[in-house]
């Protein structure tokens, strides 16, 4: 099973990229030829697909990437050369990223894929899944893994930006999780399964909660930029290795937490100091998790 | 019950002049945004007048694009259809040593001991990474400001997160 990642990394002006992933031992992920910048986004969820690619010995994950610092020329670009990207990377899988979260070229590109890749599973991060949610496309979706503030997006039918979420939904004792992914469900702003990821960590099929993931507690990793990117690496890279959805979006959850331990997390740590630590935690956990052994 | 998704979330930037809008029209397809100039609603209409509409998330980085080219802008309506209004709910979270604050779906950490930001996290546009790697390791009061650096409601979401968390060390942003 093959896996397409399409997003953007944060260069003005920045080239369109096309290839499989690599991590050099400087753990800059690389496209081709080209050393993304660290830090959050795109580039950490990268590390992390490519070390579960690595561990169980699959092929490395594939992106479809240009820069874009916010101004969406990055994004209008990645969404044209969607079309040739599914043609040479063939994806079982394919995830939208950090992007500028336009309804139009989201609309565009599940046009696209529906002719071009119609087997293919759908996952949606960040401005990726802002853009499926606005559109009205969520429902087309396997997965989707929103944070405290973005599921309250998802749940308000209304509400086209996170910027934008209603304050009842937030209710007067904070956020509640399980609440508003039923709702987000029930209203077609949710996936098939959503990830969302807090404190505690619910898994949600059609909007019932199917697990709760709650160890290790490590309550920096919220602080840290890039820990929602390294998680949902880590589950499109379990699922493009053939994992069910919801034991994807668990092991995910689990192999982030337990990162976080190992680092010894702290709110000045990086993602990418988790990244360097998965291997160990998948070697340590995954097998004994899941069955699923490294070749 | 299931609301139909509008075509797309744009938000209008109104104009005294047409001049103005065709100037401005000019300025924000050079730089890469995708623009339509259209006639505004009824309501919103001054006169015989010409508005510019681009997707909403957009809007910070639009405005401060205009206003380094000198044109003159009468008012950007985030929705021609009915009013809406940012999420203001800012919340913290202490950790001993750090303070991190939210605003909606951005979250900012600072050290206390320094004022210097440790991370930046939350939100899903192309610029947060960007507002990640400038914004990182500077002292919060030195530091520039994340709406005038970045493009996105994301990026001005993680601006008002700044401001609160300049006020938490008793300071005000610059």
């Amino acid at each position: 099973m093959s896996l397409l990642v399409v997003g953007t990394y944060p260069v003005a002006g920045g080239p369109l990229v096309m290839g499989p992933v690599s991590v050099p031992s400087d753990s800059r992920v690389q496209v081709g030829d080209l050393a993304l910048p660290g830090g959050q986004g795109t580039s950490a969820m990268l590390g992390a697909a490519s070390a579960v690619a690595a561990h169980l010995g699959l092929t490395s994950p594939w992106a479809l990437l240009a820069g874009d610092i916010g101004q969406g020329d990055g994004t209008r670009a990645v969404h044209e050369a969607l079309g040739d990207a599914i043609e040479v990377s063939r994806p079982d899988v394919i995830a939208f990223h950090y992007m500028q979260p336009v309804m139009a070229l989201m609309r565009r590109s599940l046009d696209t894929i529906n002719r071009t890749a119609p087997h293919a599973s759908l996952v949606a991060d960040a401005g990726g899944m802002y853009a499926a949610k606005a559109a009205g496309l969520a429902a087309q979706f396997e997965l989707m893994t929103p944070d405290v503030g973005e599921v309250g997006f998802l749940a308000d039918s209304r509400a086209t930006h996170p910027a934008y979420v209603s304050h009842y939904l937030f209710g007067t004792q904070g956020f509640d999780p399980e609440k508003l992914a039923r709702r987000a469900y029930e209203t077609g702003g949710a996936a098939r399964v959503l990830l969302v990821k807090g404190a505690c960590d619910h898994i949600v099929e059609r909007g019932e909660t199917r697990a709760v993931v709650d160890t290790p507690n490590v309550p920096a990793l919220e602080a840290i930029g890039g820990t929602g990117d390294t998680l949902t690496g880590l589950a499109v890279a379990f699922l493009a290795a053939g994992f069910p959805t919801l034991e994807a979006a668990v092991c995910a959850a689990r192999a982030n937490r337990q990162a976080g331990a190992a680092i010894g997390a702290t709110p000045a740590s990086r993602a990418f100091d988790l990244v360097e630590a998965l291997p160990g935690v998948l070697g340590e956990n995954l097998c004994a998790w899941t069955g699923a052994c490294a070749r | 019950m299931r609301d139909a998704a509008p075509d797309e979330a744009t938000g209008l930037f109104l104009f005294d002049r047409v001049q103005d809008a065709l100037r401005g029209e000019k300025v924000l397809e050079q730089a890469g945004h995708a623009v339509a100039l259209v006639a505004p609603p009824m309501r919103l209409r001054a006169g015989c007048d010409l508005a510019l509409a681009l997707p909403r998330v957009e809007y910070p980085g639009a405005a401060r694009q205009l206003q380094a080219a000198g044109v003159s802008v009468r008012d950007w309506i985030d929705d021609p259809e009915e009013p809406t209004k940012l999420c203001d709910i800012v919340t913290t979270v202490d950790f001993g040593d750090h303070v991190m604050v939210r605003a909606g779906n951005m979250k900012i950490t600072v050290e206390k001991a320094t004022g210097t930001i440790v991370n930046t996290s939350g939100g899903g546009c192309p610029d947060i990474p960007y507002l990640n790697l400038q914004l990182v390791g500077r002292e919060i009061f030195a530091a520039p400001r994340p709406k005038d650096l970045g493009f996105t409601l994301c990026g001005l979401m993680l601006d008002r997160a700044f401001v609160e968390a300049c006020a938490l060390l008793g300071g005000e942003a610059r």
